[in-house]
């Protein structure tokens, strides 16, 4: 019986889609550009942030909007001291857990920050933006520490 | 067949070529809404939900069924996604209807879409594959040669599939929700439209459209509604090889097994005669033919004559009209599109297809069939409980 060895070649398929982001997603990025944060009130009272569009909880569309702080607090992080190329910054950074002032809930963003030791649960970090916004969310860039922080 | 299970709740969206004003989340639950609403239930009695689409390279978004959980009113309750390609719809009202019929679910919801607008579904149909030889064509491309075989076995009218584009457009300017709204097409305009993949020509294709469709599925100690449930008589799913070399492409085995199948359950010897009409997956004007003579409306090679006969058309007063609600050529939001066949199916028998309704219809048939035509799912409804 005659075998082969296992197939191998380059493979790449590529396309261009487009996304509808609607009346919640969409809210929400409009005013990154403005560089204003929005969470959108659950149905048991949390203030969530992203806003998911319909509750975790009971599936109700959510539409009480409440506008959170660009400021926050950092519950837990995670250093990366040698940052590859499709990480969002190119000098040694922290992941956060960031909840923001206002929200009720974390969530996941980085940290521009000049070393590990300067990171720590507790401290207190702002939002960064880019030069140019554009409704996206990626012009929340990272965060950066709250100078004389002493929380 | 063990518990009995009806159809108490339909809702769709308006199909359209972009609905840029909704999310992808968004666009399922106006479909969702309407169907809780019809069932005159809310998410709390609904036990599972049972979700299908197409292929996710369509939208890009891979696993839409974790990102959807909390949209579908999943949390906390079994979600099942189903894949069989452009049949999809009417596999995932199917695997809704099984679960009700085993006995361990009283309420189902079933829900599918397509939101071709921020898609590629013409070219992720059909990607280049590693290892293989790529074949560039698209759905209409797929289907055009079968089509063409078709007509020289037959030796059939070559105006056939022109009338069928005329028919399903006038019978989808009967249905508000239908993508296209053509109720003045002629068979001239179709004649004249560009030749697209030879024989079918433009307006002999389906749109690319947006759009869901959902039901509520109910055991019978579960009814709920104000309107009669469509009880379901039979259900039935056949899958065959695509690249087997040896396949009846035209006519396949498949499709006929599934058929016969779902015959046999619902009690139905003589389809035409038994049934008072039937939603049918017909994406490309030639299926019609095609379908009439693999579900056995017509004898082989006969099909496309019971088409010309106006036998299919409820504007011509037929004894067994055919996709009513304008079928796929009307609207094909894909992934929904199974669905929407078998959806519509439902609103017959339960009196409530509006101006697209066929006068006293108690027995209808749903079909859709997907990939290269290798997957078939098809369900009988009714007015009477089986």
């Amino acid at each position: 019986m005659t075998t082969m060895d296992t197939l191998e070649k380059p493979f790449e398929l590529g396309f261009t889609y487009t996304r509808s982001t609607g009346p919640v997603i969409g809210h929400f990025l409009g005013a990154l550009a403005e560089h204003r944060i929005l969470g959108v009130r659950g149905s048991d009272g949390r203030v969530l942030v992203p806003p998911p569009e319909f509750d975790p909880v009971t599936a109700a569309p959510l539409d009480e909007w409440v506008e959170l702080a660009t400021e926050g607090v950092v519950l837990s992080w995670c250093w990366v001291a040698q940052p590859r190329a499709s990480h969002p910054l190119q000098e040694a950074f922290a992941w956060i857990m960031v909840q923001l002032d206002g929200a009720d809930v974390p969530m996941i963003h980085c940290l521009r920050a000049p070393a590990m030791s300067a990171v720590r649960s507790g401290a207190r970090v702002r939002a960064c933006w880019v030069a140019e916004p554009v409704g996206r969310i990626t012009d929340l860039c990272c965060f950066e520490l709250v100078e004389g922080d002493k929380a | 067949m063990a518990e009995r299970a009806a159809v108490v709740g339909i809702g769709q969206t308006r199909y359209k070529s972009k609905r840029q004003d909704v999310s992808m989340a968004g666009l399922l639950r106006e479909a969702v809404d309407r169907a809780l609403a019809d069932a005159g239930v809310s998410f709390d009695d609904i036990d599972a939900v049972i979700m299908g689409k197409a292929p996710d390279m369509f939208e890009g978004v891979v696993m839409p069924e974790s990102y959807l959980a909390d949209a579908l009113g999943a949390v906390g309750k079994p979600m099942l996604r189903v894949h069989t390609a452009g049949s999809v719809g009417g596999s995932t009202a199917i695997v809704a209807a099984s679960h009700v019929q085993s006995g361990s679910f009283r309420r189902v919801l079933a829900v599918t879409w397509e939101k071709q607008s921020e898609s590629n579904a013409m070219w992720a149909l059909s990607t280049p594959q590693p290892f293989a030889v790529h074949l560039n064509a698209g759905a209409g491309g797929y289907f055009a040669p079968i089509i063409r075989e078709y007509m020289r076995r037959s030796g059939a009218d070559p105006n056939t599939g022109i009338r069928v584009a005329v028919k399903d457009r006038r019978h989808g300017a009967r249905n508000p929700l239908a993508h296209l709204q053509l109720p003045d097409i002629t068979e001239q305009e179709v004649a004249d439209s560009p030749m697209l993949w030879d024989p079918i020509r433009f307006l002999e294709a389906c749109p690319s459209s947006d759009g869901a469709c959902a039901m509520v599925i109910a055991a019978e100690d579960a009814l709920s509604g104000d309107k009669p449930p469509a009880w379901i008589q039979g259900v039935a799913m056949r899958s065959e090889p695509t690249m087997y070399a040896g396949r009846e492409e035209v006519n396949p085995q498949a499709g006929r097994d599934c058929a016969a199948d779902v015959y046999a359950q619902a009690g139905i010897r003589d389809p035409r005669r038994e049934l008072d009409c039937a939603e049918i997956y017909v994406p490309f004007s030639w299926y019609e033919p095609m379908w009439l003579e693999n579900l056995g409306f017509a004898d082989e090679g006969e099909g496309w004559k019971l088409t010309l006969s106006g036998a299919t058309s409820l504007d011509e007063g037929g004894d067994i009209p055919w996709n009513c609600s304008g079928g796929v050529l009307s609207s094909n939001p894909i992934g929904a599109s199974g669905m929407i066949r078998f959806a519509e199916a439902a609103r017959q028998v339960r009196g409530d297809a509006g101006d697209h309704q066929v006068p006293g219809a108690r027995k209808a048939l749903g079909h859709a069939y997907g990939g290269g035509a290798q997957f078939f799912a098809m369900w009988v409804v009714g007015a009477d409980r089986p």
